[in-house]
């Protein structure tokens, strides 16, 4: 049981980059970057959205996160998988956000301007309440928090991703829910 | 609360919105162009009115990344732009007080912003998108939140003092950049201005009488550009009047106040 949760090696993740090809396309043609754009584009918004509170400042991430990724897709040299490379480049818009001065614009208790689903389920208080929370986590779990519940991504392609496991992922992601929860208010 | 119902939140944090597509196509759009014809002058990525308005035009203005150097502004031009930067400089022990209107996918937004200039940098905002809005304050020991449904005010510890960044913020700033350009003067609504191009590609209207900024004309992705009025710019004496300004619970006086713990780090 133990073996299994022994680290990838780096190589096999480039290996069995599902992206490669798309990869290889896009730098021989600029336009077959679309192709990429519209795979990952709901996952990075995702991502985006569990690290940023404001909808419009997600947008921009989003947006931006793109432009720069096919701006910078030949500096890509295939050393990891094409999804890690983007979630990097994700990683670091939303860090350059929070580096502005004011950050990330609306604290949460100004947050939500704009109704949406989440609020439909969920209290507004309690929205707030919850990125409160993850936000007191750190920078590297609110990573791959965000890869887990933003982009929706398996152990196995957060593994590809941050040179784990997916049962060494596994595992730090129950920390950090553990943590996460012993964060949370209670209800009552 | 379960570790699946943890769960269920955090997706929901990433639920999709009405206005995604938009964006996404939006953005693809940007992306093909981006592919097909190399751009005369780059631009950078669009900036969401939202953005722009709420946390400030600042935030955005100056995240994105330069244009090129100064043209060089004329001594004319370059006093334009002092006065007009001296006219939005903020002064210390004031409370700044700003209000932007637009139309956004067809909906009124509107942000009202008051901030002390000086340290706690106390502030309250309301924030309109359409029928929805919201109004909250930080002074920077405890924030609140107003709920007009139930006329309550819910009061939470502060995570930290808010950062003055008022919605000017960035033209401020980028007007000292050296890299703003006096475009000319226009009319609007029988007002003479000076349109000023920033270093992002906001051109700003400024009146000629008192250099303070009228409209912020905001390029989007799609080639078109959303308009901004500034209906409200004033610098006020700190006084326990604009102090009252502040504070949601002075402007709530017969609303219900409502603590709740702070998440426990």
């Amino acid at each position: 049981m133990e073996v299994k949760l022994v680290a990838a090696p780096a190589v096999r993740a480039r290996e069995v980059d599902p992206d490669a090809a798309l990869v290889a396309a896009a730098l021989k043609e600029p336009r077959r970057f679309l192709a990429l754009y519209d795979r990952y584009f709901d996952r990075v918004l995702g991502y985006v959205r569990v690290r940023l509170r404001d909808d419009a400042t997600c947008e921009d991430v989003t947006s931006t996160v793109f432009v720069t990724v096919l701006a910078q897709l030949g500096r890509f040299r295939g050393d990891g998988s094409f999804a890690g490379w983007l979630f990097q480049v994700a990683r670091n818009a939303v860090r350059d956000v929070h580096r502005r001065p004011g950050g990330d614009p609306l604290s949460p208790q100004i947050a939500c301007p704009e109704p949406d689903v989440a609020e439909q389920v969920l209290a507004r208080e309690r929205v707030a309440q919850l990125r409160a929370v993850v936000s007191l986590l750190e920078p590297e779990q609110q990573h791959l928090l965000a890869l887990r519940y933003g982009a929706g991504l398996g152990y196995g392609e957060i593994g590809a991703i941050a040179g784990a496991a997916p049962g060494t992922v596994r595992v730090r992601m129950h920390r950090i829910l553990e943590e996460l929860r012993g964060r949370y208010p209670n209800d009552d | 609360m379960t570790t699946d119902e943890l769960e269920r939140d955090l997706r929901l944090l990433a639920e999709p919105r009405a206005g995604d597509e938009r964006v996404r196509d939006l953005t693809r759009a940007r992306l093909g162009e981006l592919t097909r014809v190399k751009p005369r002058r780059r631009r950078t990525p669009a900036i969401g009115w939202v953005a722009a308005s709420a946390a400030g035009i600042a935030a955005v203005l100056i995240a994105v990344v330069g244009l090129g150097g100064s043209t060089g502004a004329s001594p004319a031009d370059a006093a334009i732009i002092r006065h007009a930067s001296r006219a939005i400089a903020l002064p210390a022990n004031m409370v700044v007080h700003v209000k932007e209107i637009g139309i956004q996918n067809g909906k009124r937004v509107a942000v009202e912003w008051w901030q002390q200039t000086d340290a706690p940098h106390s502030l309250r905002m309301i924030k309109s998108y359409g029928a929805t809005e919201v109004e909250a304050a930080n002074n920077g020991t405890t924030a609140f939140q107003y709920d007009p449904g139930t006329n309550t005010v819910v009061e939470t510890p502060a995570a930290s003092e808010p950062a003055l960044v008022d919605p000017i913020a960035g033209v401020r700033r980028q007007l000292a950049s050296g890299d703003a350009d006096v475009l000319g003067t226009t009319t609007i609504h029988g007002v003479r201005l000076y349109r000023i191009e920033l270093p992002t590609g906001v051109v700003g209207y400024f009146d000629t009488a008192d250099y303070r900024p009228m409209y912020l004309d905001n390029p989007q992705a799609n080639g078109t550009v959303v308009r901004t009025s500034v209906v409200a710019y004033q610098e006020l004496p700190t006084t326990s009047d604009t102090t009252k300004l502040l504070s949601i619970v002075a402007q709530h006086p017969g609303a219900r106040v409502e603590t709740r713990p702070a998440p426990t780090k």
